[in-house]
């Protein structure tokens, strides 16, 4: 990846602008040296977790009852889910028939706004645990500011348009603010922002929900839920016939997924940003306003959440209603599967989209639980917390006297160079490297 | 990780709320008829054994919660540990009795529960001690794995994400009054941690663990046990927590959304932190959070339509204000970091 943004910047010629130049080559190349390991602790831990997830599904099966196993083994019993066939059936039924694909890039879709959400905190040294709220009070904005707007816009194309952005920005703006909370708790009160956004999202379920059966209920309906959007203000399918996609937020998303690259690796705010998620301490000495830093990234980070939450009425639902699936959550392992990289938000959000719709086929055509997907969630991130244990194995693989060498290269030459130029070409090459890094 | 005396005001809160149930206890087990009893009408007998009921859960998971970020690992999981027990604890007393378990079918399946939480304690802590993992990431993982797992092993055993019902422990029967088991256990565990942390050896290894892991391995003690065995213990608190609440009081598990756990673990971490590492002052904490949600439930029941989501965020609140305002606690010095022997 090429994240040595800051070339430009090489006139050593005061202090500030030595400093800047420094750290950024020093970002960059931590950056550079871990994107290439990143990447192969991300295949890893999908591969173990599969693996994993094939021993549960195997465990499940012998659990369960069913008229035709497909394994039976006397003295032990009968295993009811063939894993390979299980894995097959999800690949297959994310994209086939039509309607699964539309559906798979409907998740994938959503899930570019959660990760990338995700990753913008990380990046800034911030861990967002909130977005599955701030995501859930920005559909609630959509939906009221929507609701509220349309009788007096004309029911047209142009009118339709008014709305949905008028929807994506009332979304973002309150997924923003809800973010710049639990920033400005850790920068002004020094309140851990793990625990509190956490809290927050809890607080935001309990608001939107008291909100809508109290004040905004629809009188139609006996569940709890908003009225639904008028029709021409929803997100229109373009090539598939589906009541859930539209083509039009897929690109949208992609944009945004550029804009948001190009944030982080083209501007100063996303020099600064960057800084002070690898090198608080640095980035403070370098002028950098550590704490409104800390409110202004969770604030772009709420408002990516917020905006998913505005296309999730805008294309999804069409109203604001309880139960809104957990893309918040799902958005934290999308954006650790991508490393925190903007662009690695796109495949790690197909690819969970693509397990989500898949989990859907294998609960329809071989009753294995959907929940199947959770499991796989939450193992994936389990396995990418621990690339020390990646290493290990490949020591343990016979690949060890290779490792210890450059471990021990790495040991002494600092943990910012010891990146896996060398070992690349095996899973193993997935060094101890910036565990810490920007990570935390 | 600024450094702060433990603030006045959280100690005397803990202090008060300690104080208030010792009270409220005493005059409702010796002067059932006195007049105190009357005047605290609302806060009767019944309401605190509710109180005492809903606090297991959070207590259980406080207590446990302490011993490992004392010892040095930040146990962000608790949510998933009661997930996983309170899962656990239905699954086997509803297998091995065929839907109808006996009281020691219950136990049976209690116990299994806590082992179930143990051993996914010992999971997080070979993930975080051996392989060196972000604790805080392996910790939301296993959450997330607990939050996965649960509902998919409930559809695989009957169907559907939630178990059907089975019965809850007898009370325990006692000279002049009765007792919930799982509450016994809370009101017993609390001093009983309290003394292990305060007086004992293994309690100041564990602070040392957690403060000065280069000054416990000096003296020689292995800071991986110490470590481990506060992780373990975090798992069986949070075992007893959990299958205390599925079948001392629910009598179900619950898969649906967030679980039946419905962010309990959560509210147990901000308890501890509230109580500053105190077991007493973390039951302090528990009680005053489950107190907020007994008066919700009994409000209710005396037909005001207060919402219970709005009631229900109030423990949440609470924990931002206090987090952002009353007290910074400080949490232990090497809590996170990872410890690497010197000789090695």
């Amino acid at each position: 990846m090429s994240d040595s943004s800051g070339d430009g910047r090489d006139t050593p010629s005061d202090d500030s602008e030595s400093w800047q130049d420094r750290a950024d080559r020093a970002l960059g190349r931590l950056v550079d040296a871990s994107a290439a390991e990143r990447i192969l602790i991300s295949f890893a831990a999908l591969g173990l977790s599969v693996v994993v997830g094939a021993l549960i599904v195997i465990v499940s099966g012998w659990v369960a009852t069913c008229d035709s196993p497909f394994v039976a083994l006397a003295g032990v019993g009968s295993f009811c889910y063939d894993p390979i066939s299980v894995y097959r059936v999800m690949l297959v039924g994310a994209v086939w028939p039509p309607y699964n694909f539309a559906i798979t890039l409907k998740e994938t879709t959503l899930l570019l706004f959660t990760g990338l959400s995700v990753a913008v905190a990380f990046r800034a040294g911030m861990f967002n645990i909130g977005t599955q709220g701030q995501l859930l009070l920005g559909a609630l904005g959509t939906a009221l500011s929507v609701l509220w707007v349309a009788p007096f816009v004309p029911v047209s194309v142009l009118g339709g348009l008014l709305l949905i952005a008028i929807g994506l920005l009332v979304g973002a703006l309150i997924g923003g603010l809800w973010g710049a909370l639990p920033g400005a708790l850790k920068a002004y009160a020094d309140a851990n922002e793990v625990i509190t956004t956490i809290m927050l999202n809890f607080v935001a379920t309990g608001i939107a929900f008291t909100l809508v059966s109290e004040v905004f209920k629809d009188p139609q309906s006996q569940t709890v839920q908003t009225r639904s959007i008028p029709a021409f203000a929803q997100l229109q399918a373009v090539f598939f016939d589906s009541t859930v996609f539209s083509t039009f937020a897929l690109v949208g998303a992609l944009a945004l997924v550029g804009g948001v690259y190009w944030m982080l690796n083209g501007t100063s705010f996303g020099f600064d940003l960057r800084t002070s998620g690898v090198q608080p301490d640095a980035a403070e000495y370098g002028g950098v306003d550590s704490k409104r830093m800390m409110v202004s990234s969770m604030t772009v980070s709420g408002a990516l959440a917020g905006l998913g939450g505005a296309v999730y009425v805008l294309m999804v639902a069409s109203r604001w209603q309880t139960g809104i699936p957990s893309l918040g959550f799902d958005g934290i392992t999308v954006s650790i599967l991508a490393g925190n990289n903007p662009l690695g938000v796109i495949p790690a959000a197909l690819l969970f989209g693509a397990l989500k719709t898949g989990s859907l086929a294998i609960e329809f055509q071989l009753a294995v639980p959907k929940e199947l997907v959770g499991v796989l969630r939450g193992l994936i991130i389990l396995f990418i917390a621990m690339p020390e244990f990646f290493r290990m194995v490949g020591a343990r693989l016979g690949l060890g006297d290779e490792r210890r060498t450059v471990a021990a290269d790495g040991g002494e030459t600092g943990r910012a160079n010891d990146g896996g130029s060398e070992t690349d070409e095996t899973t193993d090459g997935t060094t101890v490297g910036d565990e810490g890094g920007d990570e935390r | 990780m600024s450094y702060a005396e433990p603030s006045r005001k959280q100690r005397w809160l803990a202090g008060a709320a300690v104080l208030i149930v010792a009270a409220l206890l005493a005059v409702e087990l010796f002067f059932p008829e006195s007049p105190v009893s009357e005047i605290v009408r609302i806060v009767d007998a019944n309401y605190v054994r509710s109180v005492l009921r809903l606090a297991v859960p959070i207590a259980f998971a406080a207590l446990g919660g302490i011993f490992a970020e004392k010892s040095g690992v930040i146990n962000i999981g608790l949510e998933g540990l009661l997930i996983i027990s309170a899962f656990t604890s239905i699954a086997v007393a509803g297998t091995i009795s065929g839907g109808n378990p006996t009281q020691l079918q219950l136990w049976i399946g209690f116990f299994a529960a806590v082992l179930a939480s143990v051993l996914f304690a010992l999971l997080f802590a070979v993930v975080c001690i051996e392989f060196k993992a972000d604790q805080i990431i392996a910790g939301l993982a296993v959450w997330l794995i607990a939050l996965g797992v649960a509902p998919f092993a409930s559809k695989v055993i009957w169907g559907q994400v939630n178990s059907p019902p089975v019965a809850t422990l007898n009370n325990f029967d006692f000279v002049v009054f009765e007792a919930n088991p799982p509450v016994v256990m809370m009101l017993i565990s609390v001093p009983a941690a309290w003394w292990a942390l305060n007086r004992t050896a293994f309690g100041r290894w564990i602070e040392a663990s957690g403060e000065n892991p280069k000054a416990l391995d000096t003296v020689g003690v292995d800071v991986r046990k110490v470590r481990y065995s506060g992780v373990l213990l975090s798992g069986f608190f949070s075992g007893l927590g959990g299958a205390g609440l599925a079948l001392g009081r629910v009598g179900q598990f619950i898969g649906g959304g967030e679980t039946m756990i419905s962010g309990r673990g959560w509210i147990g971490i901000t308890a501890y932190l509230f109580g500053n590492y105190n077991p007493l002052g973390a039951f302090g904490a528990s009680f005053l959070f489950a107190s907020l949600d007994a008066l919700q439930i009994r409000l209710q029941q005396l037909g005001y339509s207060i919402p219970s989501e709005l009631i229900g965020i109030i423990p949440y609140v609470t924990v931002i204000v206090v987090l952002a305002f009353v007290g910074r606690t400080r949490i232990p010095d090497a809590a996170g970091d990872h410890y690497e022997s010197g000789e090695e």
